[in-house]
């Protein structure tokens, strides 16, 4: 046989594949290779950025995380995920007004992911493990009220370790989610399993007990920590002539006794003067009840306060609005309530920061036949149970500093009570902002350097799970949110959004049954499908495949990319075709 | 995470890193995949072009044996293989059963203007095996000069104010030629890519072509992490289109959603920057006559 020459001096082999150089026995690679790596002035890196939607989330929820496991259809370990910063995930797959989704980045390319749909739904599933009390610690904290802001302190305080009681001043838990919203947009089923789960947790609960009526203040003052989340139940007074007469109801004490049972009494025609969720409430429970409601707003549908699906809900129920009318007497005779006399407003330009005033147009006065009227105008915090000498602020809010503290030591606040703005999932961050906040005054650890290390994003948002298991992704986490301009949004498809099913609406108004029915899991799995998982590696090996240097590594066992920077030149291919931003390109010398 | 459905391209790699070609290159893309499907079992011809510096420049980066061949007869060298191959097999020196992939690689100025008699003979011959076109739209090794593949009005240190022919349509020429398989492809897509040389590989003997729609970071003045979206804007706005000709059936392979304005593509490269709206426009009736006219 021929002398092959050899390739290369350092060719090791001969060819013995019979004459040809092929197959078993190659020619072989060069021992040395060139390291272009030397080449490379930016470095490509993996990491783990934030999505926008749980910057937005208050509750600070991972939403990403949590449809990373719904896209495989791993709905337990997505409720894990979910439980892991909030307590009650299917309290606000219900009735959150979801400004994940208006963050969503999905929302740029064609419509936003319908993330709280996904996040009722899993949360109406099982967990595959729950949430643990934290090894005892010796400090006792005592939280007032039991809403969504008192139940996740509670929550979390004792994921911290710490012994919780609770005190309440109704006989039932859950605040307004159970004295305020009604049963057709939260069944009391769901509620009830998520508070108790709260409770399995080993929380101490004191119902029937007004803090500053049945206990004193003093009482409290002698426990190591106070999280004061007493709400907002005071209702405003319209300030019309006339208002205190007997049919003038206010609006949450009423839509509390529907709430719990007692036997209310609805004239025929009842007028409901508001336009938040209150009054939105008020009404569709009136027309359940079997009244004829007609809502009273002095501004235009689009300043209404309420959320817009409660809104569009209510006029598909054939619920009358009365928009830009604002009350000026109620009329009486006979010692009846008989009319509520009413002016028409026009919208002025809207002062700075503020929201366009109404101005009463004259001449336009007119009475409206009506035999009920419920006042839902606003409700503000019951200063007369507050502790003296604490700092306020308007509206009789209770002033707290971004960690929840208040104007005195050892006394916490937040939700309605405090300068929150009211909603459900706001005062769920609050609850959580407060219990590291607790923690933390025991610990000594720096709420700054925490506040740096836990947060996500810019908006306030942050991972309390990632305090309790400090087991990080194995990625690089860079406090950075990735927008749609981080995207590549070439390897996105258009999908359609998934409609979520309602009762047909005269189904609904015959009774408090839910409206929103959830969807089925196929729907739900083809929803998760369209999270683009915006930050995260979603392992589509774009990386991989279009490295022209081939310095993008696939470790099966390990299920991860790595970048071999002996070769790698920088080129940044692979960042520009990462479809989630989850390659930044750095300076070489700067990490 | 990773769950992947790419398997055609999670495979070994025969094209190793530590090459010298530039960053960013779309040669290397191409060559990383052709050898994931052509695997170990194939042999190469390069031509004297950018992608011999990988393949033959000393530390090399292919596994496989390679010969380092001129630009005018990179086609005979399939020529010369595919008959040396087939006499050894008769001879008994290789068992007749074994399959061994033989395939050439150059570039456009050595396949469109230099090799055009070698290739154009090979075809007609049906010699046995697969040849790629880099199709990097100009001499770039030697530093940029204009090839027959240039596209109008694109600037080259041989055409500073711009190309006046347009770009020579070798797929279509060699479709003429009534070989078995010729196709187009693009570094931005990759499944199309694999697809089909993997097609071409399992048919039976005879010359398939392939022609490589490769954007070059360095000759047409683009940033070099934008290779891949310039490639893909090329297929998206109809400048570049991915077909196949099956035996004479010609089938579109990629069709964009909905067909962008050629200036999207021009206007992310250096080499076009100086176009006026009449050679925009002139640019766009060239694609629009290309994508919709008779023939298309
Ligand atoms: C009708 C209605 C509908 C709403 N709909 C929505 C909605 O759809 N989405 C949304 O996001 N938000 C909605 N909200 C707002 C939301 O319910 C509140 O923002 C939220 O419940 C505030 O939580 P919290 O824990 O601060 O207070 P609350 O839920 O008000 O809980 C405070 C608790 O403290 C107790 N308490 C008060 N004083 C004392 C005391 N002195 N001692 C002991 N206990 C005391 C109260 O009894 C109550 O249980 C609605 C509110 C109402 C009234
Ligand atoms: C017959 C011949 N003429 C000239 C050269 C010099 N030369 C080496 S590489 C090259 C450019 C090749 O251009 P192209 O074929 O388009 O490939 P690219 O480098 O762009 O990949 C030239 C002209 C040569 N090697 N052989
Ligand atoms: S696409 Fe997914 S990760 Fe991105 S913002 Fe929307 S829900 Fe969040
Ligand atoms: S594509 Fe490859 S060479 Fe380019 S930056 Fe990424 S890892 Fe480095």
């Amino acid at each position: 046989m021929s002398e092959w020459k050899q390739v290369g001096p350092d060719a090791q082999k001969r060819y013995t594949y019979q004459e040809l150089p092929i197959g078993d026995a190659s020619i072989g690679m060069p021992s040395e290779r060139r390291k272009t790596g030397l080449w490379r002035y930016l470095r490509p890196r993996f990491v783990r950025r934030f999505s926008p939607c749980s910057e937005a989330c208050p509750a600070g929820n991972d939403v990403e995380g949590f449809l990373a496991f719904a896209q495989q259809g791993r709905y337990g370990e997505a409720l894990d995920t979910l439980l892991g910063e909030s307590p009650l995930p299917g309290v606000c797959g219900r009735v959150c007004f979801h400004p994940c989704e208006s963050a969503c980045n999905r929302g740029a390319f064609d419509e936003a992911v319908s993330i709280q749909g996904l996040e009722r739904f899993v949360a109406d599933g099982e967990p595959t493990s729950l949430p643990v009390p934290g090894p005892s610690r010796k400090e006792k904290v005592a939280i007032i009220g039991s809403g969504p802001a008192g139940l996740t302190c509670a929550y979390h305080l004792r994921r911290l370790g710490y012994e919780v009681t609770v005190f309440e001043k109704q006989a039932v838990l859950g605040g307004m989610l159970r004295l305020g919203i009604p049963t057709y947009r939260l069944p009391r089923s769901v509620l009830d399993r998520e508070i108790d789960r709260i409770l399995s947790l080993g929380v101490k609960v004191e119902t029937g007990c007004r803090v500053g009526h049945d206990i004193p203040w003093e009482h409290l003052l002698t426990w190591d920590a106070v999280f004061l989340a007493a709400g907002a139940h005071a209702a405003l007074s319209l300030g019309i002539p006339g208002d205190s007469a007997q049919e003038v109801i206010s609006g949450t004490a009423w839509l509390e006794a529907v709430n719990l049972g007692r036997p209310v009494s609805v004239g025929s025609r009842v007028g409901i003067i508001g336009g938040g969720n209150t009054a939105v409430d008020c009404a569709r429970a009136a027309l359940r009840l079997g009244s004829n409601p007609v809502i009273v707003y002095r501004r235009t549908r689009n300043e209404m306060p309420a959320m817009e699906a409660e809104i569009e809900e209510a006029l598909q129920e054939g619920i009358e609005i009365q928009w830009l009318t604002s009350p000026i007497a109620v009329r009486r005779r006979n010692g009846k309530l008989v009319g509520l006399e009413c002016i028409r407003n026009r919208l002025c330009k809207p002062e700075p920061g503020g929201r366009a005033r109404p101005e009463p147009i004259d001449g336009t006065e007119f009475v409206m036949e009506i035999d009920t009227v419920i006042s839902a105008v606003g409700e503000t915090v019951e200063e007369a149970y507050l502790p003296p000498g604490l700092k306020g602020e308007q509206e009789g809010a209770v002033w707290v500093d971004s960690w929840g503290r208040t104007s005195l030591p050892g006394l916490w606040a937040g939700g309605d009570v405090a300068t929150d703005p009211r909603m459900v999932v706001h005062a769920i961050g609050a609850g959580k902002r407060a219990a590291l906040s607790i923690h933390a005054s025991f610990t000594g650890e720096d709420l700054v350097e925490l506040g740096r290390r836990l947060r996500t994003g810019a908006k306030g948002a942050f991972s309390i799970d990632r305090y309790l298991n400090d087991d990080l992704p194995g990625v690089e986490l860079v406090n950075e949110v990735v927008g749609p301009d981080h995207l590549n949004l070439h390897y996105a498809e258009p999908l359609e959004r998934a409609a979520l099913p309602r009762l047909d609406a005269d189904q609904r108004v015959r009774d408090f049954s839910e409206v929103n029915l959830g969807c089925d899991e196929q729907r739900a799995r083809a929803e998760a499908q369209r999270c683009f998982r915006c930050g995260e590696c979603r392992g589509c090996g774009n990386c991989y495949v279009f490295c022209p240097d081939g310095s993008v590594l696939f470790d099966p066992s390990a299920h991860e990319f790595r970048i071999d920077y002996e070769y790698c030149k920088g080129c940044g291919v692979c960042g520009n075709e990462c479809p989630t931003g989850a390659i930044v390109m750095t300076a070489e010398g700067e990490v | 995470m990773i769950n992947n459905p790419r398997d055609a391209l999670f495979k070994e790699d025969y094209f190793h890193p530590g090459h010298p070609l530039c960053p960013g290159c779309p040669g290397g893309m191409a060559l990383r995949w052709i050898m994931k499907v052509l695997g170990r079992d194939s042999i190469a011809n390069v031509g004297a072009t950018c992608l011999c510096l990988p393949t033959h420049v000393y530390p090399h980066s292919l596994e496989i044996p390679s010969l380092y061949i001129a630009m005018a007869p990179s086609p005979a060298g399939i020529s010369g293989m595919s008959a040396a191959i087939r006499i050894l097999k008769r001879k008994g020196v290789i068992p007749a059963e074994k399959r061994i992939t033989v395939f050439a690689i150059s570039g456009d100025g050595s396949t469109a203007d230099i090799g055009m008699a070698a290739l154009s003979g090979a075809a007609e011959r049906n010699d046995d095996g697969l040849y790629f076109c880099f199709d990097n739209e100009a001499y770039m090794n030697t530093g940029i000069q204009r090839s027959s593949t240039t596209p109008q009005f694109s600037w080259t240190f041989s055409t500073t104010k711009g190309k006046v022919q347009r770009k020579k349509d070798l797929p279509k020429i060699m479709a003429a030629h009534d070989i078995p398989y010729v196709a187009t492809l693009s570094v931005a897509y990759p499944e199309d890519f694999v697809r089909k040389v993997e097609k071409a590989r399992d048919m039976g003997p005879g010359f398939k072509y392939f022609q490589i729609h490769g954007p070059c970071p360095t000759g047409w003045r683009f940033p070099e992490h934008k290779t891949v979206e310039v490639a893909r804007l090329a297929v998206e706005t109809g400048f570049w289109s991915l077909y196949e000709v099956v035996h004479g059936s010609f089938n579109i392979t990629y069709r964009p959603r909905k067909r962008l304005p050629v200036v999207d593509y021009v206007k992310l490269q250096g080499r076009f920057q100086g176009l006026t709206a009449q050679d925009i426009r002139t640019l766009q009736n060239w694609v629009d006559e290309k994508e919709e006219g008779p023939g298309s």
